[in-house]
């Protein structure tokens, strides 16, 4: 089954749409689906022409394709557990949220908290994405779990804060303090990157760029070598973050 | 007339030992306030009656119908902030936060722009405070970061640190160490007995060093940190281990410099360090008189301190999301109430832009910045000078503020409780 999502002109464009329920599952009950726009709480095909081509048995036959103006729409994919989204355009902040398995591929730039708190399936974005990639919610003590995200364009700030596990793979540069407080998983990054995994305890950071600002309390611990991109790297590898006990790899290219 | 045990309304030390001198409705002398005081009290020039703005002139309106059509707007509005709090009382601040739970919107105050970070780290790892009471009977360490406090808290050194003899600290300008950190000489720095200059955004590299250094593992450390000598992180560390009661306070170059809210867990993680070895606290240096109260308030209600969005009906937090100068910056909200702030004077330039395009109403006794973007202004009481109310200082201590002559104009608490009924009748709840 194939659900298009278009977005219909809006009076007020700029408000946000909140749509946790825009996940495949949702489309196969037919139920009808809510949103938010602001404070207001607005059917589906209020705010979006909906197009249903095929059937569809179970939800990992389903596939949503969002396009139109979707740059201001969170929470897209929120406990998404089987099916796609396609996003044709930018997407909203806090989409893929808690995702357990399926797939979201976001053409464009996605705003920030980029599957926060992830624990399954796999995100590709193919712009830029924004702030807290990866991340976790204010407060907790764990971010991304489990699962797949890559961004083929750079990240914000913060990405991967709190990652405790399944792999972020941003190809290319990041903002500042990418994996601080990281407790485990992989992060690679293929460009540069400034003060990188601040207070880590766990994890693997590869960086394939320049670490600018690279914190002091990090100790040296030989080199290794990696493959990345078909291509053969020799890492200056580091342990950390001391200030915190932590023992966490750094890995940045020599 | 005198008014003795004067609180002062202007900034977080909440000084309680004001003498001012009232002839009729008019301040007319103030004793022990500082310079920022004396103008608070004495500097009071307010708007006569509330003001509508009519194409590009201004008309004059009575109460009544400014809060109808204050009213009015926010009922209309699909994304209302509520914007500022931190210069009125709490009473004011709980009709605020119940306001924007009965109309759907956004309410924030100014921690948004000064210590909001501070607040994230404190929900990441914990907060080892204590009251300024302690510190000023017991501190023999005193560090300064990213704070200023001869300009910003005038009073906070006299009262509470280096000049303020404690029960445990007879003499405290030579018992008392002061460590000043911060990116250029100030006048607060001057008096330091070590100035650690440190380069712009290179606090979280120095707080990591230090709490290495703290740990044992000064072998790590390299000859030079962000323009810092390893020799004078060593010292600073070795007098912050041996003070029987150190306390850090730290301000705006922590909070609003690079990394943000990870500087200041980076700073409260070192002063869980330090607590390995003796007692050590840390404390935010609270700009606005009650902007603490208002975190107070809204965490009593909604359990979050600030940038709470109620769109859905029930609360939630996401600073960075939720918090105004975002919302204000990406266009997102379509009205705005502004009380007792200034955001037209504090905020980037696209949000002020923003507060223009869109019906921006201001509860405020003064003309500022903001008057020039709203379309309605309604001024009130002064909280501390003819209104009183619940505030609480930068170290959590609720403070009353006194009413020092009864005025002309209605409170903060009069004009919001106003609003809240027509608002609520309009919804019919
Ligand atoms: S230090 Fe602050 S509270 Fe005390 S008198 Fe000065 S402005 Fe008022």
């Amino acid at each position: 089954m194939r659900v298009i999502l278009k977005t219909r002109p809006r009076a007020k464009p700029r408000i946000p749409i909140e749509a946790e329920t825009i996940i495949p599952q949702n489309f196969l009950r037919k139920n009808d689906i809510r949103v938010y726009e602001g404070n207001k709480e607005r059917k589906l095909e209020d705010l979006f022409f909906i197009t249903v081509e095929g059937p569809a048995v179970s939800p990992d036959q389903v596939e949503v394709i969002l396009t139109g103006d979707t740059g201001v729409i969170k929470r897209v994919g929120e406990y998404m557990n089987a099916g796609r989204i396609i996003v044709e355009g930018d997407i909203g902040m806090h989409c893929g949220n808690f995702m357990s398995a399926g797939e979201i591929i976001i053409r464009g730039n996605a705003d920030s908290w980029l599957a926060r708190e992830m624990r399954g399936g796999f995100i590709r974005c193919e712009g830029d994405a924004g702030h807290y990639c990866a991340a976790g919610y204010r407060g907790e003590k764990r971010g991304m779990r489990g699962g797949t995200v890559e961004v083929l364009g750079n990240a914000g700030d913060f990405a991967a804060e709190y990652l405790s596990g399944g792999e972020v793979h941003i190809h290319g540069s990041c903002g500042d303090l990418p994996g601080v407080e990281m407790r485990g998983g992989t992060l690679t990054i293929g460009g540069d990157c400034l003060r990188p995994c601040g207070n880590m305890t766990g994890g693997i950071c590869r960086i394939f760029g320049t670490a600018h600002q690279f914190l002091p309390t990090f100790r040296k611990n030989g080199t290794e070598d990696v493959q990345y991109g078909g291509k053969h790297y020799r890492m200056a590898a580091f342990r950390g973050d001391i200030a915190n006990r932590g023992k966490g790899r750094v890995l940045i290219r020599a | 007339m005198k008014v003795e045990d004067v609180v002062c309304p202007f900034c977080g030390c909440l000084c309680d030992d004001l003498v001012v001198e009232v002839d009729q409705n008019r301040v007319i002398g103030v004793e022990n306030g500082c310079t920022l005081a004396n103008e608070k009290f004495m500097g009071d020039r307010r708007l006569e009656n509330p003001i509508r703005k009519e194409g590009r002139s201004w008309s004059d309106i009575t109460y009544d119908a400014a809060i109808r059509e204050a009213a009015d707007i926010l009922i209309d509005a699909d994304r209302p902030l509520l914007y500022g709090w931190s210069g009125t009382h709490g009473e004011a601040q709980s009709v605020g936060v119940h306001l924007a739970e009965l109309l759907g919107a956004v309410i924030d105050n100014t921690s948004t722009v000064c210590h909001g970070p501070s607040i994230m780290a404190i929900q990441e790892v914990g907060h080892p405070g204590c009251t300024l009471g302690q510190v000023k009977n017991r501190a023999d360490v005193i560090v300064y970061w990213g704070a200023n406090p001869i300009d910003a808290h005038p009073r906070h050194m006299s009262r509470y640190t280096t000049y303020a003899d404690g029960f445990f600290v007879k003499e405290a300008f030579k018992e008392r160490k002061v460590i000043v950190v911060d990116v250029r000489k100030t006048e607060s720095s001057a008096v330091a007995d070590e100035f650690i200059k440190v380069e712009r955004g290179g606090d979280y590299a120095i707080l990591s060093a230090l709490r290495a250094i703290v740990r044992g593992k000064r072998d790590l450390i390299p000859p030079k940190i962000a323009g810092v000598t390893r020799e004078q992180l060593f010292r600073v560390a070795d007098i912050c281990m041996q003070a029987k009661f150190g306390a850090i306070f730290f301000g705006l170059g922590l909070t609003m410099s690079p990394g943000k809210n990870k500087n200041v867990r980076n700073a409260i993680e070192l002063t869980e360090e330090l607590n390995r070895h003796t007692k050590f606290t840390i404390s935010p240096m609270r700009g606005h008189w009650n902007v603490y109260g208002s975190n107070e308030v809204f965490t009593w209600i909604t359990g979050y301190p600030y940038a709470v969005d109620f769109a859905r009906g029930i609360a939630f937090y996401n600073p960075g999301e939720t918090t105004s100068v975002d919302i204000l910056r990406r266009g997102e909200c379509d009205a705005c109430l502004v009380v007792a702030s200034d955001p037209g004077a504090h905020f980037p330039r696209a949000c002020a832009e923003h507060l223009a395009r869109i019906p921006t109403i201001q509860i405020d006794p003064h003309v500022n910045a903001t008057t020039h973007l709203a379309t309605l202004q309604i001024p009130v009481a002064v909280t501390g000078i003819d209104a009183e109310g619940t505030a609480y200082r930068m170290d959590g201590v609720p403070i009353r503020t006194r009413k020092l002559f009864d005025g002309t104009y209605p409170s903060d608490l009069e004009i919001l409780s106003k609003i809240y009924a027509r608002v609520k009748e309009a919804k019919g709840s």
